[in-house]
C-alpha cells in the first residue's frame, strides 16, 4: 500500500446537536450570521495591545480584551444547552479542546508551569462546564495544539470514535483570541497582509490577518441523539486528514495532502464530487497556500471544481488559528441551514492559478445538501470535514 | 491507564496539578492499547551526549529533541518492510515553552521577535520537517497525553488514514519531582501498526 488508500469508518451516523460561537463580529450565532450576510470584513486597527513597531497593525478582533477561559465556558455551556444535554450526559461527555496553550504559560514562574499546561487548562474548562467528570482522566480530556488544524482534527477524531460506537458524544471546543505574542510572531514572519484586507484566491493578495474565534460543537451519534429526542443541526457525513510531507511550513504546491483529505471525506460520506454544493475553503490569502488549495480542489473534485461555489470566510472573520476549524465549521453550518453561502471578500481580480467559482459580490442563495470545510496548517497538515443538511 | 492521579494535597500543590508515578514505557502503553510496536527509540539512550542542533530551529531543545527521537525510531524500521502511509502524532502538554517564554519576554520589552520563532511557534513545523524527511504522508496531530495519542493512533489505523503511526512523547519523567516544567531533554517514540491477528 503506498499513497492510495480507501478511507474506512465505523457504521454509526454522526450528527451535530449543538453549536455556539464568538467571532470578531461579536458573541453568538446571530452576530456571526449578520456579519457573514453583510459581507463586510471585520478587520480594524488593533486596540487590544500595543502594535507600535509592527509592520501591520490590523486584525479582526472584538472590542475589548475578552478572556479565553470565560469565552470558552460561555460557548461550551451554550452548545450543551442547545443540545439539551442533561447534567449526567455532560458528565459522561469527553471534552476535546483546540488551543495554542494556556495563555498564561509563557509568563508564569518556571515552578508554576505544570499548572498551566494544556491538560490543566482543559481540565479546568471541563470542571467549569460539568463535562467529563465521570470519565477516567485520560479518556475524558484531550487538548489539540496542531496549529490551524487543531479544531478540525478534534472534530474528525470525535466523529471517528462515535462512528465506531466507542463514544456517544463529544464536546469539541476551540479558542483563539488575538494576542500580542502571536501577532508579533506573524508580523515578524511577514505572514500578515500589509493592505488591511485578506484576499483569498485573488490576484494581489498579500497574506493573512488574525481573527478572534471561539466555538464549541456537540458531536453526537445519530442514534443517541434520536433516542433522547435531541435536535439535529446537521450531519457530519465525512472527514479526512492527510499530510503533505513536503516542508516544515509550506504546503505542497499541488496540494497533495489536502486533495487526499477531501477524497477521504467524500469516500466516508459515500458521495461523489458533484454532490458537494459549497466549499468553505481554508483560503488563508497567502501566495502559496491559495494556489495549493486550488490545485487540491481540482484534483479531488475533478471538473466539479470549476463550478462548485467556493468562499474563504477568513476574508471576513480572519484567521483564528487553533480555533479556525470549529469557527469555520459553524460558518458552514450557517450556510447549509440558511441557504446563504458567504462571500469571498477582498477580491480584486482573478488569479489564473486559482481557477475557482468564487462567491463574489455578496452572499449567494443556494441550498446545498453537502458542504465541505477545509483547513490546512504548518507542517503540511490538512483536514476536510463534509457536512450534510439535517 | 497511564498512571495514578496523586492527591494534590499530599504534594502541597494546587488542584490543577496532575502527577503520574511509575509511568510504564511508551512501548508497554502502546501494546496495552492494542497496537504492534514496529520500532522504538528514546532520547537519550546510553552513549548520547549532546542533542544535535536542528537547522532552521533556534533557542530551545524542543524541536531538536522531536527530530532526533523521531529519526532514531524511523531508522529502526526494517528496510524490508513494505511502503506505508505513516501518520505523526506528537504528545506534549507544555509545548515548546522555552520558545514561548522567549517570545513573551521580547514582546513585553517592546522589542522585535526573531522571524524563526514564527515558524517554530507551533509543534507542526518540526512535525512537518520529520514528515518531509521521512515521507510521512499521513495525518499530523499534536495532543497532550499519551492516552490521547495512542487512541488517536489506533483510530487512524483502524480507519485507514495510515498504515503506521509515529507517536513521539515529550515530557517523559521518571518521578514526580522531575516534573518541573523546564525545557525538555527527554523523549520517547514508537512506530506502531495495527495488531496483526494470525
Amino acid at each position: 500500500m503506498t499513497t492510495t488508500m480507501t478511507a474506512r469508518r465505523g457504521p454509526g451516523e454522526v450528527v451535530l446537536t449543538g453549536a455556539a460561537v464568538l467571532s470578531a463580529f461579536g458573541r453568538g450565532m446571530t452576530a456571526l450570521a449578520d456579519g457573514l450576510d453583510a459581507g463586510t470584513p471585520a478587520f480594524q486597527p488593533v486596540e487590544r495591545f500595543d502594535v507600535t513597531g509592527r509592520r501591520v497593525g490590523v486584525a479582526a478582533a472584538m472590542p475589548g480584551s475578552p478572556t479565553l477561559t470565560d469565552e470558552l465556558v460561555r460557548v461550551v455551556d451554550e452548545a450543551c444547552d442547545e443540545a439539551k444535554l442533561s447534567t449526567a450526559q455532560r458528565a459522561g461527555a469527553p471534552l476535546f479542546l483546540a488551543l495554542h496553550g494556556d495563555p498564561a504559560l509563557a509568563r508564569v514562574a518556571e515552578t508554576d508551569r505544570r499548572r498551566h499546561s494544556s491538560t490543566a487548562f482543559t481540565a479546568a474548562l471541563a470542571g467549569s462546564t460539568g463535562l467529563a467528570g465521570d470519565l477516567p482522566l485520560g479518556a475524558g480530556l484531550r487538548a489539540y495544539t496542531t496549529a490551524c488544524v487543531a479544531a478540525s482534527t478534534a472534530v474528525a477524531d470525535a466523529a471517528a470514535a462515535i462512528a465506531r460506537g466507542e463514544l456517544d458524544r463529544v464536546v469539541v471546543a476551540g479558542g483563539y483570541l488575538v494576542d500580542a505574542d502571536q501577532f508579533a510572531l506573524f508580523d515578524a514572519g511577514r505572514a500578515l497582509s500589509t493592505d488591511g484586507q485578506v484576499r483569498p484566491f485573488s490576484d494581489g493578495r498579500r497574506g493573512l490577518l488574525l481573527g478572534d474565534g471561539v466555538g464549541a460543537v456537540v458531536v453526537e451519534s445519530a442514534t443517541a441523539a434520536r433516542d433522547r429526542g435531541a435536535p439535529v443541526l446537521a450531519r457530519l457525513a465525512g472527514w479526512g486528514r492527510a499530510g503533505d510531507a513536503y516542508h516544515p511550513c509550506q504546503p505542497h504546491p499541488e496540494g497533495h495532502g489536502l486533495a487526499r483529505a477531501v477524497t477521504a471525506a467524500l469516500q466516508r460520506a459515500g458521495i461523489g464530487a458533484a454532490d458537494v454544493g459549497y466549499v468553505n475553503a481554508h483560503g488563508s490569502g497567502t501566495a502559496q497556500s491559495d494556489v495549493a488549495e486550488s490545485a487540491a480542489l481540482h484534483t479531488a473534485l475533478g471538473e466539479h471544481a470549476a463550478t462548485v461555489p467556493v468562499s474563504s470566510t477568513k476574508s471576513l472573520h480572519g484567521q483564528a488559528l487553533e480555533a479556525s476549524g470549529v469557527l469555520e465549521l459553524i460558518v458552514t453550518l450557517h450556510a447549509l441551514r440558511t441557504g446563504r453561502l458567504p462571500v469571498n471578500a477582498g477580491f480584486l481580480a482573478a488569479d489564473e492559478h486559482c481557477d475557482l467559482n468564487l462567491v463574489l459580490d455578496g452572499f449567494t442563495a443556494a441550498t446545498p445538501t453537502y458542504a465541505l470545510t477545509l483547513n490546512a496548517a504548518f507542517g503540511g497538515a490538512n483536514t476536510a470535514l463534509l457536512v450534510g443538511s439535517a | 491507564m497511564s498512571g495514578l492521579l496523586m492527591d494534590p494535597a499530599e504534594q502541597g500543590l494546587g488542584a490543577a496539578e496532575l502527577f503520574v508515578e511509575d509511568i510504564p514505557p511508551l512501548t508497554a502503553l502502546a501494546a496495552r492499547a492494542g497496537l504492534d510496536v514496529v520500532a522504538a527509540a528514546d532520547w537519550p539512550e546510553p552513549g548520547d551526549e549532546e542533542l544535535p542542533k536542528l537547522a532552521g530551529f533556534v533557542h530551545s531543545s524542543f524541536n531538536p529533541l522531536v527530530a532526533a527521537t523521531a529519526g532514531r525510531c524511523l531508522q529502526r524500521r526494517a528496510e524490508s518492510a513494505p511502503p506505508a502511509v505513516t501518520a505523526i502524532v506528537l504528545v506534549t502538554s507544555l509545548g515548546d515553552v522555552a520558545s514561548a517564554t522567549h517570545v513573551a519576554e521580547a514582546v513585553d520589552a517592546g522589542g522585535r521577535v526573531g522571524p524563526l520563532f514564527f515558524f517554530q511557534s507551533v509543534p507542526n513545523a518540526v512535525a512537518g520537517l520529520v514528515a518531509s524527511r521521512w515521507r510521512l504522508t499521513g495525518p499530523v496531530v499534536c495532543v497532550d497525553s499519551t492516552d490521547a495519542g495512542l487512541t488517536v493512533a489506533r483510530l487512524l489505523l483502524a480507519d485507514g488514514d495510515a498504515d503506521e503511526v509515529l507517536v513521539i512523547l515529550l515530557e517523559q519523567a521518571a518521578a514526580p519531582e522531575a516534573i518541573t516544567g523546564t525545557s525538555h531533554d527527554t523523549a520517547a517514540a514508537v512506530l506502531v501498526a495495527e495488531r496483526r491477528t494470525s
